[in-house]
Parts: C-alpha cells; sequence; structure tokens
C-alpha cells in the first residue's frame, strides 16, 4: 500500500508544501486526492463534499486542477491551444463564445509570463516553459485548490526564483496551494504549512522553521 | 498538424466540399452506368473512412468494428426485405448501427492501445458468428435475398449519406467536443484532469460515427443483392477503411477521402488489368506509401512547407558564410 496513514488538510488561502523522500508516496497523494486513482479506503472532502470516488473530471469541475510531475501537456498542439481546451472544459457552469475565449487565455497566459510563446507548438519549449504552460493550463479552470507536483524541480536558479514568484502571486489571486516539492529553499520560502511523508504516512508537519528542527525528519533526511 | 491551420483554411475547404458535391450530384448525367457503380463503390469506401477517422483520427484508438456497423446496416435491409420504404430502412440501420456502436463503447471504454484494436476486432468476429448461428439454427434460412433498386436511386442516397457524414466531420472538428478527442489521443490523463468526460466524448463520437456506417451499408445491402454474413460482415470492410485514412493521412479533412478514393480506384484498375499480380501490387504499393510517407498524402501539404522553409534557411546560411568569407578577407588585407 503506498500510502496508508494520512491524515491531514488544507485550509482556503494557504500554501501547503508536501515533502518526503523518493517513494514516499507524495505523487501517490496527489493521484489519490485528484481523482487519477481510487482509494480502497478513507475519505477525501473537498469544499465539505466527499469527492473520494469521483472521476477526474469531476473534481476537476468541482474547482481543484493540478500539474503532473513529468509534464503531461497535449504535445500537438500549442500552448495556446493547451490552455483553451482547458478553458472551455474546465468550466461547465459558462458558455464560452470563441473570441471570448480567446482574450482569456491570452490574458492568462500573460500573467504567467508566456505571451511570447503561446503560439509555439510544446515541444518547441524549455522545461521551465512547459511547467508553466501546465500551470497555466491548470489555472484555466479557474481552481480554487492548486496541486503542484514538483513544478520547481530540474530548473536553473533564475527560472527557480520565477517560478516561485508566480506561485506567491497565485496565493494573492486566492488560489489554495498544495505543493510537492524536493527543492529546500523553494519550500521554506512559499509555504505557510509542511507537510512530511515517509512510507506512506505523515511524520510530521507543521511551519517550515518547526519542520526543519524536527528530529525526526531531520533523521530520515541526513540520517543522523 | 496544429489545430489552428485547419480553422485557418476553412472556408476553401467547406466551397471544395459544395462543388464537390456538385459534380457529384451532376456526374449521373455524363456517365455510363458502369462508371456510376464504381462511384457508388467509391462512395462508400469515402464514407466508411471519414466515419472511421471521426473517431480514431484524433483519439489514435484503431477501431476495427467497421464490418460489424457496416453489416448492422446491410442486415437490417436484408431483414426487411423491402417491405419498408429505403429512407426507413436507412434510417432503422443507422439506429441499430449506433446502438451496437454504444454497447461496443460502454464495453470498451478502459480500453486502450493493442486491447481495444483486438477487442473491437473480436467483436465484429462475435456479431458476425452470432447472425450466422441464428440463421443456421434459429430462422432456418442461410442467405437472404434484398430485392434490387436502380444503381441512381442508391447512388444518390449514398451522395446524400457522404453530404451527412462530411457535415458532421466538420462539426466534429470545428467544435469543442473535436478538439477534446484531440486532446484525448494526445493525451488521455491530462484530458481527464482538465474536465474533459472521457468517457462520454469517446462514445459519444464512436456511436455518432457509427450511424453513418449503419446508414450505406443499408443502402448497399441493394447493390449487394444477395447477403450472407460472410458478405455484410466482410473482415475487409473493417481494414480497408483504416489502410485508407492511413494512405490518405488522418492529420487533414481532405486525407481520408483522397486516400478512399484513390484506393479504391487503384483497387479496380488492378483487378480489372492484372487480376493475378493484383494483390502483390497492392501489397508493394501500401509498403512504399507508409515507408516513405509515414502522414500519408497529407503529409505531402506539410513536407513542401519544411522544404521551402529548408530552402530559406540553406540560403540564410549560405549568404552567412559569403559575408564571413569576405569580411575575414577584407581584415587580412588590412593588415
Amino acid at each position: 500500500m503506498a500510502v496508508s496513514d494520512a491524515d491531514f488538510y488544507v485550509e482556503q488561502g494557504e500554501i501547503v508544501g508536501l515533502i518526503g523522500p523518493n517513494g514516499a508516496g507524495k505523487t501517490t497523494l496527489f493521484n489519490l486526492i485528484s481523482g487519477a486513482l481510487s482509494s480502497d479506503k478513507g475519505k477525501i472532502t473537498f469544499k465539505g463534499e466527499d469527492i473520494t470516488d469521483l472521476k477526474p473530471h469531476q473534481i476537476n469541475r468541482r474547482g481543484m486542477a493540478r500539474t503532473f510531475q513529468t509534464t503531461k501537456l497535449f504535445a500537438d498542439m500549442t500552448a495556446f491551444e493547451n490552455v483553451r481546451l482547458a478553458l472551455l472544459y474546465g468550466n461547465p457552469d459558462r458558455t464560452i463564445r470563441r473570441r471570448e475565449a480567446k482574450r482569456e487565455v491570452t490574458k492568462l497566459m500573460a500573467s504567467v509570463g508566456l505571451l511570447s510563446d503561446r503560439n509555439k507548438p510544446i515541444r518547441d519549449l524549455s522545461l521551465a516553459t512547459q511547467r508553466r504552460v501546465e500551470i497555466a493550463r491548470a489555472l484555466a479552470s479557474n481552481p480554487d485548490l492548486l496541486l503542484l507536483d514538483e513544478v520547481m524541480a530540474g530548473l536553473t536558479p533564475n527560472e527557480l526564483s520565477q517560478a516561485m514568484q508566480l506561485v506567491t502571486q497565485l496565493r494573492e489571486r486566492g488560489t489554495t496551494i498544495f505543493m510537492i516539492e524536493h527543492v529546500m529553499r523553494a519550500i521554506m520560502e512559499v509555504c505557510d504549512r509542511i507537510i512530511v511523508f515517509h512510507y506512506g504516512s505523515k511524520i510530521a508537519e507543521g511551519s517550515p522553521s518547526e519542520v526543519a528542527n524536527d528530529q525526526t525528519v531531520n533523521q530520515i533526511y541526513l540520517g543522523n | 498538424m496544429l489545430i489552428s491551420t485547419i480553422f485557418a483554411k476553412r472556408k476553401l475547404a467547406m466551397g471544395l466540399m459544395v462543388v464537390t458535391l456538385l459534380a457529384l450530384l451532376l456526374a449521373p448525367q455524363f456517365l455510363s452506368g458502369r462508371s456510376m457503380v464504381t462511384l457508388l463503390t467509391i462512395l462508400m469506401y469515402v464514407i466508411l473512412t471519414l466515419s472511421w477517422t471521426m473517431f480514431s483520427g484524433p483519439t489514435r484508438l484503431v477501431s476495427l468494428a467497421t464490418a460489424a456497423l457496416f453489416g448492422m446496416g446491410v442486415y437490417t435491409s436484408a431483414a426487411f426485405e423491402g417491405a419498408l420504404p429505403l429512407p426507413v430502412i436507412v434510417a432503422i440501420g443507422a439506429l441499430l448501427s449506433l446502438v451496437l456502436a454504444l454497447l461496443i463503447g460502454v464495453l470498451t471504454l478502459r480500453l486502450r492501445g493493442v486491447y481495444f484494436i483486438l477487442f473491437t476486432f473480436g467483436v465484429s468476429a462475435l456479431v458476425r458468428n452470432v447472425v450466422q448461428y441464428w440463421e443456421a439454427r434459429v430462422s432456418l434460412t442461410v442467405g437472404r435475398h434484398v430485392p434490387g433498386l436502380p444503381n441512381e436511386t442508391l447512388y444518390y442516397y449514398a451522395v446524400a449519406i457522404f453530404a451527412l457524414t462530411i457535415l458532421a466531420a466538420f462539426l466534429l472538428r470545428d467544435t469543442s467536443l473535436g478538439m477534446a478527442l484531440a486532446g484525448i489521443g494526445d493525451n488521455e490523463d491530462a484530458a481527464a484532469h482538465i474536465g474533459i468526460d472521457v468517457t462520454r466524448a469517446k462514445v459519444f463520437t464512436f456511436a455518432g460515427s457509427a450511424i453513418f456506417m449503419g446508414a450505406i451499408g443499408a443502402v448497399m445491402a441493394s447493390r449487394f443483392r444477395y447477403i450472407e454474413p460472410a458478405i455484410a460482415f466482410n473482415p475487409l470492410i473493417s481494414f480497408l477503411p483504416v489502410l485508407m485514412a492511413i494512405f490518405g493521412g488522418v492529420t487533414r479533412l481532405w486525407g481520408p477521402i483522397l486516400g478512399a478514393v484513390i484506393f479504391t480506384l487503384l483497387q479496380h484498375f488492378l483487378i480489372t488489368e492484372y487480376p493475378y499480380v493484383y494483390l502483390l501490387i497492392f501489397g508493394l504499393t501500401l509498403i512504399a506509401v507508409i515507408a516513405y510517407l509515414p502522414g500519408g498524402l497529407a503529409e505531402i501539404s506539410e513536407r513542401n512547407y519544411y522544404k521551402l522553409k529548408g530552402k530559406y534557411l540553406f540560403r540564410k546560411f549560405w549568404l552567412t558564410m559569403k559575408y564571413r568569407e569576405w569580411r575575414d578577407r577584407r581584415e587580412w588585407r588590412d593588415i
């Protein structure tokens, strides 16, 4: 069982970080929350509603969006088309006209710094830019909760600061963020609260400084 | 191939389609009876290929259920034996084909890749065998006769179905459903996570495309005259549209159409001219196309673009080199 003892919550407006060694079950947890995997036990509630048995598209339409550890973009489309598709399908309670969609997507892409890359095919974009497209695509469905799975891994220092800036920007917009991250600098600076995972269970939780000084966490990470 | 390019060329394509339809409607005035039969066969394959591409093109799920869905229409026609007027029979055939496709769709929801291909192929075989069993054991009549109708009548029905098919294909490309299908084919997980009901989109399109297969099946029954399971559910009907679509290329709407037309003509020509080596030449042509044009005929138009771009880049490179040579020589001279 990849995830067995994970009892936690994410408050509205928070940025919560999820850390843990490789194979701790972080991504599996994300897959359970977003509906990519179904859980055989336990309960997941979102905005007061039980979403344990819902499918990914139903969860998305209730206001949750995510990115993937290895980016899952529509490789045969442009960045713009990726985001537009999410805009059209992620907002079921709205009818969006073609021109309206174009305007909205352009605005959204500009806000995450993708304006100049919007008409390029995905395969021509750098990893950092692809991650940005994925974030833009997730934002297109206007989520209340955004799950970010290692969006900062493998970025250059410059790209990293930009990515951190973007995450903080998202919070100001009112989006709650739950993120898996290995880059400690990012986690410590950006998160309000951190949850530590090990062997599929939560072993610690608290503010960045609390977690950094936690004995068990240090033992797992540093082995002393 | 980017979807926005299709939108840009929409008007031209629409115009071409209207011209083609008008030409098809006027064709019987100028054609001999035999050429009209050929044209009818071509239309049949165009409709099958086009409706196959509607679902399998964007989703990249290769369906081999075409024979079952087409045969459903053929058998509907055979079952009524001319007791009802043709439009009603065509409608019932289309409807039954839709129902069968819904059933197949619901059963194959979770299958991807080669499992989907095998399952749909299996379904075709199953349907054929069930009908065969029924005829041998229950109804005790193997084979049926369908009252023939004038070829011209059948031809006009085929043109009408073709017009509806092409219209549906256009609409599918143009609406968000078409884009959603392309997204599903590209990355199904991602599609599900941005709010696309993957199952519904797939089943809806698969069932929708079956309408046209069933309709043309019901029309063609009157052309076949004698129907038995091996004829109605001929596995070739499953394979040929796939080959035709690959031959023409599925990235453009005209790809499958052109593929079906050329393929059928080639087949006719080879059968009549070289009956003994027909399959040999046919196979070689197919291998050549797949080896040199993996994107089908539709790729040629894109390849030209890259060739031009290549020429441009080469010229730029060449000029840069010339300039450097000239600059270096001048520097030497200055010393």
